[in-house]
């Protein structure tokens, strides 16, 4: 597949190397050579600097023979006008970054259609609802659903009052058929377990198990449950307010922002929610507004360094549940080390849901934005090798664990006797340079 | 910003007066119909009127364009009102049926700023066509003089929005258009259409035409001239009377809600927070008014009787027109309280009422109440929000002084009267009254009442508080102000 990325920001650059290691033909646009000269060196990839809305540098692209047109640069007007241009030119699909909910509603897709822009995507959204399903659960680090809800990934911090904690795993769920854990991460290391690992204290452990069985993994982890009904934010940027408008009506919310005209435009946009003007750094006002009374504190201000800070702080004067925007990248590992409650980057959601849009059809992939590890749905097919026996008779490739199977909308996590039959979605759980050869065990 | 252009000021009055001579020669042509001696009064006036707005416009030929800068339009508005009634008061004091020059400007006066006061002691004795003149001066000063100039000739060049802003009533204003000579189009249109519905339905339901088109002038208007001097009453016809108060309450309806409802944007409606307000207002004091009726005159009134005195009434007073379907000053004390309070309040903003008006009144007890929440959290930002958007506190401020400006008013107008020799009941129903311009007030002076005896000094008192009513105070106060004649 050639696809053509244009604007190198975080964005794209996050793609471009995602999908460089698939063996796709991946070519950077940018106005900046600086920008990805750099990236040519390292990946395998072909830079061209050049506009995004001139003819001629999308030419020198080769727009005109691309599968793929991706318009992610910072500014909303040129992606859609850069992706108009790209299918004029001959790209067979587009898709476009926007800053704009309103291009997002359904009776307007059509309308995009026949611009020439097939996809939207909005960071912003994505990272709001992130958040907000973080915010579900209280004692949870990450929470994805799989097949619409039949089952969920869920990453958890452990302490050392795991009943889980120090035994080997084909123990440990000796009893419950239900949870199975498919990833580790220790330090810097991702382990992708099989049976004679041991879960330790501070790993992040992720976990497969149906909508029922997320309470059973809580008790198994040793964790309390609380509910989350009053939620401080710091900064009313874009994110906080789609946030607040995705949360329940019922939460008790208050914001901390500096600037008075954003502070008008999230009373605006949202109800019931008290707007303090005020630093958020300034520790004797958080301190002033009650923080410790609330359960949860979320940091979404345009400063990672801010967001870092103002959540230990938060989780210093005993908030339970910290989460923060961090949108530097370099910061995101040591963050995560810091003992913040989630971390969202909603450039790195964005790039993880183009990447999964690319893949499209039958296959779709969401990244863990802790662990190295992709979770990947795929449909076996008639006769293909997945089918040919119960999963402990066949082999995969190295650090590779079917999670569950989805068969008629019911999720099961899979355990050695499960049989995939032809039509289930299997989840899949892989290093990303495999995916290639687990998808031929599908066919 | 450019010193007072005083010549500019000088052709565009001129120029629209040719429009006042234009509506005096209908005035004219009914006289004419009537077959009545006045017809050749009417006439004279309209001459005078004409030729004094030529020689103007042939003095000022060297202004090329009317770029009117704000001081322009704030000075334009204002005088307009005061030339405007100069000349229209010609055709009443020349045929003799308003002998005296104060009353004559007062009429007329009142006539213009839409009050409704009147010096007539015996109305039905007035000529068809001085009573058409009269009823007419009333529906052109409601939807605004400015605004119908703009509509039927674009005279006005840039400078026109400072001049409508401060003719049309109302904190904020809505361009329904790019154009603002079409915004003004679309405004007379609706307002048109509306009286031409009401006198239809005025005249099958008895009325005859001349009276039917005289009220529905009036009403839209939410003036309140009638041409008969027992008003409404005149009919004894619960039919009319809730006709009437159907139009009263359309003509205190923000014009721009029409627009977008005959677009189709429903919503618009829906969602209008001081529509919802000013409904509610006349609903509530229309259940104390009758509670009141009920309890105090429960010998004379029928629950359907007292039901529609107190809607009447109500509505009569909140839109300031001042009809009268009754005499209220008969009533109970505790009523003449709350329909002084309607008056003050007014209608919705961009109707062609007066009085402080809903929004404002919203607005400030929505802030009021949000004060509160401001002690607790000395540091949120609590904004008031109206139709849901969040509301500057500027316009807060704004909107404050406003209403701080209206009570002196109130409180130096009552000074002054009762220096002249009026009654405190009096001197505050009048004040209310003419700085709403309402028409009738209370006591002496009520709906059934006239004005004829009060003091001369007095009615040209009332004059001055009627003009700066009807342009919401800080246009006319602004002439007074040092800075207006600054560089």
């Amino acid at each position: 597949m050639k696809i053509v990325i244009a604007g190198a920001g975080d964005v794209g650059t996050h793609l471009a190397k995602m999908l460089s290691k698939d063996r796709h033909t991946i070519i950077l646009l940018d106005e900046q050579a600086e920008k990805i000269k750099t990236l040519e060196a390292n990946y395998d990839i072909l830079s061209v600097v050049g506009s995004p809305t001139s003819l001629k540098d999308l030419v020198e692209a080769q727009v005109p023979s691309a599968d793929l047109f991706v318009g992610v640069t910072p500014s909303e007007s040129t992606n859609i006008t850069a992706c108009m241009l790209a299918t004029k030119l001959g790209a067979i699909k587009t898709l476009a970054r926007i800053d704009n909910q309103e291009y997002l509603m359904p009776k307007n897709k059509e309308f995009f259609k026949s611009m020439g822009i097939d996809d939207l995507i909005y960071p912003e959204m994505l990272a709001a609802k992130e958040i907000v399903n973080s915010l579900k659960k209280s004692w949870v680090r990450q929470y994805v659903e799989l097949s619409d809800g039949a089952l969920v990934v869920v990453a958890t911090k452990m302490r050392s009052n795991s009943p889980l904690c120090n035994i080997p795993l084909s123990q440990a769920f000796a009893t419950n058929g239900n949870i199975r854990i498919v990833a580790i991460k220790r330090g810097d290391t991702t382990i992708v377990p099989s049976g004679k690992n041991q879960v330790m204290e501070d790993d992040i452990v992720y976990f497969i198990t149906t909508r029922e069985g997320v309470e059973d993994v809580r008790i198994q982890s040793g964790k309390e449950n609380y509910d989350i009904s009053n939620i401080m934010f710091l900064g009313a940027s874009r994110i906080c307010i789609k946030t607040i408008q995705e949360l329940p009506k019922s939460k008790d919310i208050k914001v901390i922002e500096q600037d008075l005209d954003k502070t008008y435009r999230i009373i605006e946009n949202t109800d019931n929610v008290l707007v303090i003007q005020g630093d958020g750094r300034d520790i004797s006002l958080l301190q002033q507004e009650d923080i410790s009374s609330f359960d949860a504190f979320v940091a979404l201000s345009g400063n990672a360094e801010t967001n870092i800070l103002s959540c230990l702080a938060a989780k210093g004067m005993g908030v339970n549940r910290t989460i923060a925007e961090v949108e530097n990248m370099d910061y995101i590992d040591m963050a995560e080390k810091l003992d913040i409650g989630a971390i969202i980057n909603k450039k790195l959601i964005a790039a993880s849901y183009i990447y999964q849009m690319i893949l499209g059809g039958d296959a779709s992939v969401k990244f863990l934005t802790l662990a190295d590890i992709d979770i990947v749905e795929l449909t076996a097919e008639n006769n293909s090798y997945v089918t040919k026996g119960p999963l402990s008779s066949l082999s995969f490739p190295k650090n590779t664990i079917i999670g569950g199977v989805v068969r008629n909308g019911v999720g099961e996590v899979a355990v050695g006797k499960t049989q995939i039959q032809a039509g289930d979605t299997v989840i899949v759980f892989c290093n990303r340079n495999s995916l290639v050869d687990i998808e031929k065990l599908f066919k | 910003m450019n010193r007072l252009s005083i010549k500019i000021v000088w052709r565009t009055m001129c120029i629209l007066l040719q429009f006042e001579a234009v509506f005096m020669f209908l005035s004219a042509i009914v006289s004419f119909v009537y077959n009545e001696p006045e017809f050749i009064h009417l006439i004279i006036s309209t001459g005078v009127t004409f030729l004094f707005g030529i020689i103007g416009i042939l003095f000022t030929r060297d202004v090329k364009n009317l770029q009117m800068g704000k001081r322009e339009g704030y000075m334009v508005v204002s005088l307009i009102w005061i030339v405007f009634s100069f000349f229209g008061l010609l055709p009443f004091y020349l045929s003799g049926h308003i002998p005296d020059f104060t009353d004559a400007f007062f009429e007329t006066m009142s006539g213009f700023t839409t009050t409704g006061a009147t010096i007539l002691t015996d109305i039905e004795s007035m000529p068809h066509g001085l009573l058409f003149w009269r009823s007419l001066t009333q529906w052109l000063g409601g939807m605004g003089i400015i605004v119908l100039s703009m509509a039927i000739l674009p005279i006005i060049g840039a400078g026109g929005m400072s001049m409508f802003t401060a003719e049309v009533p109302g904190p904020t204003k809505d361009k329904l258009h790019a154009k603002l000579d079409y915004t003004a189009k679309i405004l007379w249109s609706i307002y048109a259409a509306i009286t031409l519905i009401e006198s239809v339905i005025l005249w099958l339901c008895g009325m005859d035409y001349f009276d039917a088109i005289c009220h529905s002038f009036t009403t839209m208007a939410s003036g309140g001239f009638s041409t008969k001097a027992a008003s409404i009453a005149y009919w004894h016809s619960p039919l009319i009377e809730y006709i009437i108060i159907v139009f009263m309450i359309m003509s205190g309806i923000n014009f721009t809600l029409y627009y977008h409802m005959l677009r189709g944007r429903f919503k618009k409606l829906t969602h209008n927070e001081e529509l919802k307000a000013y409904l509610i207002i006349i609903l509530v004091m229309t259940t104390l008014v009758m509670g009141s009726l009920l309890i105090h005159h429960n010998n004379i009134m029928g629950t359907e009787k007292a039901f529609r005195y107190a809607l009447f009434n109500v509505t009569a007073l909140i839109t300031t027109t001042g009809f009268a379907n009754s005499d209220y000053t008969t009533w109970a004390p505790f009523v003449w309280t709350v329909l002084l309070m309607m008056m003050a309040f007014g209608a919705c903003a961009g109707s062609t009422s007066g009085g402080i008006k809903t929004v404002r009144i919203t607005l400030l007890l929505k802030n009021s109440y949000y004060e509160f929440k401001r002690l607790i959290h000395p540091n949120a930002v609590i904004p008031v929000r109206f139709n849901e958007k969040v509301v500057k506190p500027q316009l807060i401020d704004n909107v404050q002084a406003f209403v701080f400006l209206y009570l002196i008013v109130v409180i130096v107008s009552v000074l002054f009267f009762t220096a002249c020799g009026l009654d405190f009941d009096n001197a505050v129903g009048t004040s209310i009254s003419a700085v709403s311009n309402v028409g009738p007030a209370i006591d002496q002076y009520g709906p059934m009442a006239n004005y004829a005896p009060m003091p001369p000094l007095c009615k040209w008192y009332m004059c001055l508080l009627m003009m700066a009513g009807r342009l919401e105070l800080f246009t006319v106060f602004m002439i007074f102000t040092p800075s207006f004649w600054k560089k």
